[in-house]
């Protein structure tokens, strides 16, 4: 740009059609873009708001339109009740569609102007619509498109003129060239002319300089004005969206309404069949009735006559014949006085009051304006952890036409136990499509309906769909936890009766309060035991989580765990009777009392020949260390065995354990370190009051320690395929105390 | 104090070194091997000295026991020092295999005409961790001592006089007491004259009742079947009888079937190392 600035010769020539390009004309003269420019914008909105206050008075009356429609119909079903049926429908459709125009496009030519105000006041804006008449107030159903479009390439048009006639000043007389631009008169003047005439006194810039900061100006708010043109064009698209929202909705409202009516027309017209032929049935009725009886009394007319001519007769007759024709006439007439004479007329002539039912007309037309009775919600599966222990979240939908005021929720807990005994059953209101039902039982299932309602009535019930709460929280057996340095062992009761789909165990170090522990979850556990890898020398905060379909339950209370040494409980299962442990689980006694008569039976679980008690330590192929505290003339064993070490054989004397055993016997000590009944003749100079224990699998290494001098008694190198559990034993009377959760020493490292 | 390499071989990473040098206390010529290992290229390492048997040289160890794969892992340079001066041509002392040449004892001479040279004790105490620690990469803080035989005495002494001085000790067959032994007896009597008060200074089994007791863990491995046991040169059983009694902790291994060979030390040589390396690596 700079350097075509520089060329003076071209510039009087060239300037005009560049600046042109930089107002990007071609995006004005798009007529599929629905641009509306800030100043017209401004303008328009000042115009339709004069005719809005104007209209204002005359609000009430306006209102009142609405509820004529109503009355009108009201009116034309009374008037044309017994007239012709078909008239009425054509009438009524015609008259109907003006009415539904006055309410459509108000909102539109709203939401173009001030949407805020659209809810408030959208009857004046209709009538302020047709007041401005600014083009679209008059846009029927069809091609109010197009209306649209012209009525913004009317305004583009007169944009684009507005930006030429902004251009054209710049466009000067280009016979002598102009060099410097007066600041002051805001004009191009030639250098010479600067030095007298009336630029004399005024500032001048170079020419140059003038054109590129007007023409940095420009840019500027050309910048701006394309800022403004691609938010007004995406205004224009969400007006487009809202128009063709608002013209679908209003459409589907005129089927509505036509169907409605249609419907009602159908019905008046099928009551006047009726009646009409019922009346003509009552009417023939009682003609023939009428006609029947007149006949039959014509005919007893004619009796009598007949009876009085021959009377008559009589009468005239010589007194013999007289007398015996008079006895035969009395019987005669006796008898026909004795049959009744019908006098009464046996059909009523007056109309009988007939009242004509319009009540099911009435609920039709009621229901125009209100709706039909929705139909059938659709209720969802319960989505996947949506629900807690004692909730769950029910969701379900309408069909899209129906208007459905509320919704009535049902449900009752699913027994497959009692099918015969009714389950209670809850119902609850709702207005939206979803709803928390609370105050459920954990990990129950749940039968869900529901049935949509509006002023028409109700729909029929949803599907039943099953929901199942949340499991309740399990609970961590926090006395059953084992650990080691690496791992830990973590056990639980579910808290459920039904089973669960899974538990979830979180972790957290709780070492640094500072650093807002990391927690860490390991997920799909199938029981209700979990083995979990750890960093040595913390501790954490152990959680647990039972999972089914409906989600997760809140968590259980947590357990701490320290990554210290190891940390094993005895399994008193395996403890000998003459052995016990004490309240704390670490101390074993054997009392001084007499030995009983006979030893336990033997058994696969409990020590019968040596007095012995297992631990359950943590199955994890690391390193476990712990330490026991023993009396130095103790006769006493300590090792490891597997689970399955015969349990009445002595410790040390199978290929399944190995142990380290103290005898003290006449003042002297003896150590010995068995396996499968043998042992390294070694002699300890230092009697230990406390040995630890390293176990090492990774080594295959089992070692003995002097805990107070560090000295490494001995080790056995043994291949543990499987897991070993410590295990103790008490020869003599005495106690041993076991200590878990011990650092290990460094220099059992070395072993 | 000048040294000289007289050979060095690489093993396991590390080198196998002998020097040459004039010792100050021996008056002569001697020869000690130091295996330098792999830590020792970039930084200090504890020593561990081992003294050797009758008739051994500072090769015997170093070509039989297969200590060096142990030591390499450990970080621990091994210095293996002769077991007596030699060439110093003294009456009598190429006469028999448990005296004079081969036969130093670790001990300081008091008698005509071994106190000249005989002076094993200062030397294996004081000279040679002088001249290790101002040639070798080696922490002089850190020191641990083993031997076997009359170096398990020499060993077990040098830990029971200077308590403190090495971290740890530990022995094969060890003679433990050697004024009751015949061994100990003759070469006592040759060293040290016939004062045997004088002899007690030297007997590891008597050092362990004076003992100040501080802390010190000492490792005996001993062959059963070993021939030198069952002649009652060793005595093992009156040492661990005084460290009982002391409570001087001690672990002593009777290792059913071996001898007094190197086959033996070479079986449990990784336990010693390991043994040393717990307190100078701690």
């Amino acid at each position: 740009m700079e350097e075509e600035a520089g060329e003076e010769p071209r510039l009087g020539r060239s300037a005009p059609p560049k600046d042109f390009r930089f107002y990007h004309m071609d995006l004005y003269d798009s007529e599929d873009r629905l641009q509306i420019f800030p100043e017209e914008n401004t303008r328009m909105r000042r115009e339709v708001v004069q005719p809005e206050m104007t209209s204002e008075p005359r609000g009430a009356g306006e209102g009142r339109a609405q509820r004529d429609l109503q009355e009108e119909v009201d009116e034309l079903v009374h008037l044309y009740g017994l007239e012709d049926d078909h008239e009425l429908g054509d009438e009524f459709v015609d008259d109907n569609m003006p009415i539904i125009g006055v309410s459509e496009y108000p909102p539109y030519a709203m939401k173009r102007r001030d949407q805020a105000r659209e809810q408030r006041d959208w009857r004046f804006g209709g009538e302020a619509v047709e007041a401005e008449d600014m083009g679209y107030g008059e846009w029927g159903p069809v091609g109010q498109c197009q209306d649209l479009r012209e009525a913004y390439r009317y305004t583009h048009g007169r944009s684009s003129e507005e930006y030429e006639c902004y251009v054209i000043p710049e466009e000067e007389d280009e016979e002598e060239a102009v060099d410097v631009f007066c600041v002051t008169c805001k004009i191009p003047v030639r250098a010479i002319e600067k030095d007298f005439e009336e630029h004399k006194e005024h500032e001048v810039i170079p020419l140059n300089k003038a054109l590129e900061n007007a023409k940095e100006e420009i840019h500027k708010n050309m910048y701006k004005l394309e800022k403004q043109i691609i938010e007004m064009e995406n205004f224009a698209s969400h007006l487009e969206e809202v128009f063709i929202t608002v013209e679908e909705n209003f459409g589907r409202q005129e089927q509505n309404f036509e169907s409605h009516y249609n419907e009602i027309l159908e019905t008046l017209a099928q009551k006047y069949e009726e009646k009409i032929q019922t009346l003509g049935e009552k009417k023939k009725e009682k003609l023939e009735a009428l006609y029947e009886q007149l006949v039959s009394c014509g005919e007893n007319l004619d009796t009598c006559k007949e009876l009085m001519e021959t009377i008559e007769e009589v009468c005239h007759e010589e007194k013999v014949d007289f007398i015996k024709d008079a006895v035969a006439m009395a019987d005669r007439l006796g008898k026909f006085l004795k049959t009744k004479t019908d006098v009464e007329i046996s059909a009523q002539p007056d109309f009988e009051d007939q009242t004509l039912d319009f009540s099911d007309v009435e609920q039709l037309m009621g229901s125009i304006n209100t709706m039909l009775a929705p139909s059938a919600p659709v209720i969802n599966p319960q989505a996947p952890n949506s629900a807690t222990g004692s909730s769950v979240r029910v969701c379900w939908s309408l069909y899209s036409d129906d208007t459905v005021e509320s919704y009535q929720l049902s449900y009752r807990p699913v027994q497959d136990s009692s099918p015969g005994k009714d389950q209670a059953e809850f119902t609850m209101t709702v207005k939206e499509t979803y709803c928390s039902v609370t105050n459920l039982v954990p990990n129950t299932q749940y039968e869900f309906w529901v049935t949509a309602q509006n002023r028409a009535g109700l729909s029929p019930s949803s599907e039943r769909a099953v929901y199942l709460t949340a499991p309740s929280p399990p609970m961590i057996r926090s006395k059953e936890i084992r650990s080691c340095e690496e791992a830990a062992v973590i056990c639980w009761e579910s808290g459920s009766l039904n089973p669960v789909d899974s538990y979830t165990l979180e972790l957290t170090q709780a070492e640094m309060p500072g650093a807002s522990g990391v927690t860490e979850s390991v997920v799909g556990i199938p029981t209700c035991e979990a083995l979990v890898q750890l960093q040595p020398r913390q501790s954490y905060m152990i959680f647990v989580r039972a999972l089914n379909v409906g989600g997760p339950s809140a968590r259980s209370e947590p357990a701490t765990v320290h990554t210290t040494g190891s940390y094993f409980h005895l399994d008193e299962d395996t403890c000998h009777p003459w052995l016990t442990i004490s309240e704390d689980g670490f101390t074993v006694l054997r009392s001084e009392r007499k030995t009983p008569a006979r030893e336990p039976p033997p058994g696969k679980t409990r020590f019968t020949r040596c007095v012995a008690v297992m631990g359950n330590l943590i199955p994890f192929r690391g390193r476990h260390y712990w330490e026991v505290e023993v009396n130095e003339r103790l006769d006493y064993t300590v090792g490891v065995a597997f689970e399955d070490v015969p349990k009445q054989e002595d410790l040390g004397a199978n290929c399944l354990s190995w142990c380290m055993r103290h005898t003290f016997a006449s003042s002297r000590h003896k150590y010995e370190f068995l396996h499968n009944g043998t042992t390294p003749d070694i002699r300890i100079t230092v009697f230990p009051q406390k040995i630890g224990v390293l176990l090492d699998y990774e080594n295959s290494r089992l070692s003995f320690f002097n805990v107070d001098t560090s000295q490494h008694l001995y080790t056995f190198s043994c291949q543990l395929h499987r897991f070993v559990h410590p295990c103790f034993s008490l020869e003599k009377p005495g106690r041993l105390k076991i200590h878990n959760g011990i650092p290990m020493p460094n220099h059992v490292t070395f072993y | 104090m000048a040294l000289k390499q007289v050979s060095s071989n690489k093993c396991f990473g590390g080198l196998q070194k002998v020097f040459e040098h004039d010792s100050v206390e021996l008056n002569c010529k001697m020869k000690f091997a130091v295996y330098l290992p792999p830590q020792a290229e970039t930084g200090k390492c504890p020593a561990v000295y081992w003294l050797s048997g009758l008739t051994c040289t500072e090769q015997n160890f170093i070509s039989k026991s297969g200590y060096h794969q142990a030591a390499s892992e450990h970080g621990l340079v091994v210095i293996a020092p002769d077991t007596s001066p030699r060439g110093c041509s003294i009456k009598g002392e190429d006469e028999s295999w448990d005296f004079g040449t081969g036969a130093g004892f670790y001990v300081d001479a008091t008698e005509e005409p071994w106190k000249t040279n005989y002076r094993m004790y200062s030397y294996v105490t004081e000279e040679l961790p002088q001249l290790i620690n101002a040639n070798f990469p080696v922490d002089p803080q850190r020191m641990s001592i083993f031997g076997h035989s009359m170096g398990g005495h020499g060993a077990l002494i040098c830990a029971l006089k200077n308590p403190g001085k090495y971290k740890s000790v530990s022995a094969f067959a060890p003679i433990c007491n050697p004024v009751l032994c015949p061994w100990g007896k003759k070469a006592f009597s040759g060293y040290l004259g016939t004062d045997q008060s004088k002899w007690k200074p030297y007997d590891a089994t008597h050092l362990v009742k004076s003992y100040p007791g501080s802390q010190l863990d000492i490792l005996i491995d001993q062959g059963k079947d070993d021939q030198f046991l069952s002649d009652g040169q060793l005595l093992p059983d009156n040492f661990i009888a005084a460290c009982t009694e002391k409570k001087i902790p001690v672990v002593f291994r009777l290792q059913e079937g071996y001898d007094h060979s190197y086959y033996f030390i070479s079986t449990f040589i990784a336990d010693h190392i390991r043994h040393h390396a717990k307190y100078l690596n701690a």
